[in-house]
């Protein structure tokens, strides 16, 4: 299997940076994402995560620092968190989620935490200033 | 070459100044409603003398608005930048004592317009726990056939403003409805 690349967006105002690293397991997505295509926008992500957790037994880092994300974005990221989710159960993964948000902003952090009611990994919130 | 306006187009300036004003509008936006606009009003709100998250929260909730208008309205324009006819419809931010006040009303086929309608009144008899359990299951189900939105934008719009979803339709023809969607965010949330 040909070597996974490094994943890379860089973020603008309505799309946010995304930075993949398979060599280190760390998964990183930040800013801001109202993409009013974002089925289209998510997709190579996506693909690029399953090819990804094809080989089992890697330590995946997602670390979550987006500041606002549309409702069509909410639906990508539960799909991803669903990946990660089966990754773990299936492929022996070990998946943990650092959920950023700033602080007191009450609604990212809400937003955190009814993902991780939903799929069972490893959430953890650590707010910022 | 007179250059004067013509007194329908004064008259019409006025009478929008005067609405524009009497409804304390900060922001008001007709056609297509790009995410460059959004990322416009993002800035404009952020300025706003309230909390960073009501400021996020209205913003959320004319994104959503303008996103709903942009896939499902039923009057199109095209677009350069898409190379596609986009939906179009008005938005306003504007506020009176007690609440900021986001509208947004457009064009939309009468069989939508009974769908959005009876949607909001569904939204409406739900409690905040039971919203928020709909609010998962429907992000949870499928994804629509031609509908690229996750189907939250008016569960998400109650949630975020605390508040009842109001919206009104008129009638055009057999065909084709105006419907208007009120958000209402109270200015004393998080103060």
């Amino acid at each position: 299997m040909a070597q996974l690349e490094i994943f890379f967006i860089k973020g603008s105002t309505y799309i946010p940076t995304v930075n993949f690293d398979p060599g280190t397991g760390i998964l990183e997505m930040s800013g801001e994402s109202y993409h009013e295509y974002t089925i289209e926008f998510f997709q190579p992500i996506l693909e690029w995560l399953n090819k990804f957790l094809e080989e089992p037994n890697r330590d995946v880092v997602f670390n979550f620092k987006m500041t606002y994300f549309n409702t069509s974005s909410s639906r990508r990221f539960l799909e991803i968190f669903d990946m990660l989710e089966e990754y773990k159960k299936s492929k022996n993964g070990n998946v943990k989620v650092n959920w950023y948000y700033k602080e007191g902003d009450v609604d990212m952090l809400e937003s955190g935490e009814e993902y991780a009611e939903d799929v069972d990994i490893e959430f953890e919130f650590i707010s910022y200033n | 070459m007179s250059m004067r306006l013509t007194d329908e187009e004064l008259f019409s300036m006025h009478k929008f100044y005067q609405f524009v004003r009497a409804n304390s509008m900060s922001l008001a936006f007709q056609g297509i409603i790009s995410q460059d606009i959004l990322s416009l009003v993002g800035t404009t709100l952020r300025k706003k003398p309230n909390s960073e998250i009501v400021s996020k929260r209205l913003f959320s909730i004319v994104v959503e608005m303008a996103q709903n208008i942009y896939h499902y309205s039923a009057s199109r324009a095209y677009s350069e930048k898409d190379k596609k006819e986009i939906g179009v419809g008005v938005i306003t931010i504007g506020e009176n004592k007690d609440h900021y006040i986001v509208n947004s009303g457009n064009i939309a086929t009468a069989h939508d317009a009974i769908s959005v309608a009876e949607r909001c009144e569904y939204i409406n008899g739900l409690a905040d726990e039971e919203l928020k359990k709909f609010h998962k299951k429907t992000l949870r189900e499928p994804q629509r056939a031609d509908k690229p939105g996750a189907n939250v934008g008016l569960i998400v719009m109650s949630r975020q403003s605390e508040n009842k979803l109001f919206y009104d339709t008129t009638v055009i023809n057999d065909q084709h409805t105006f419907i208007t969607l009120s958000v209402r965010v109270s200015k004393k949330l998080f103060m």
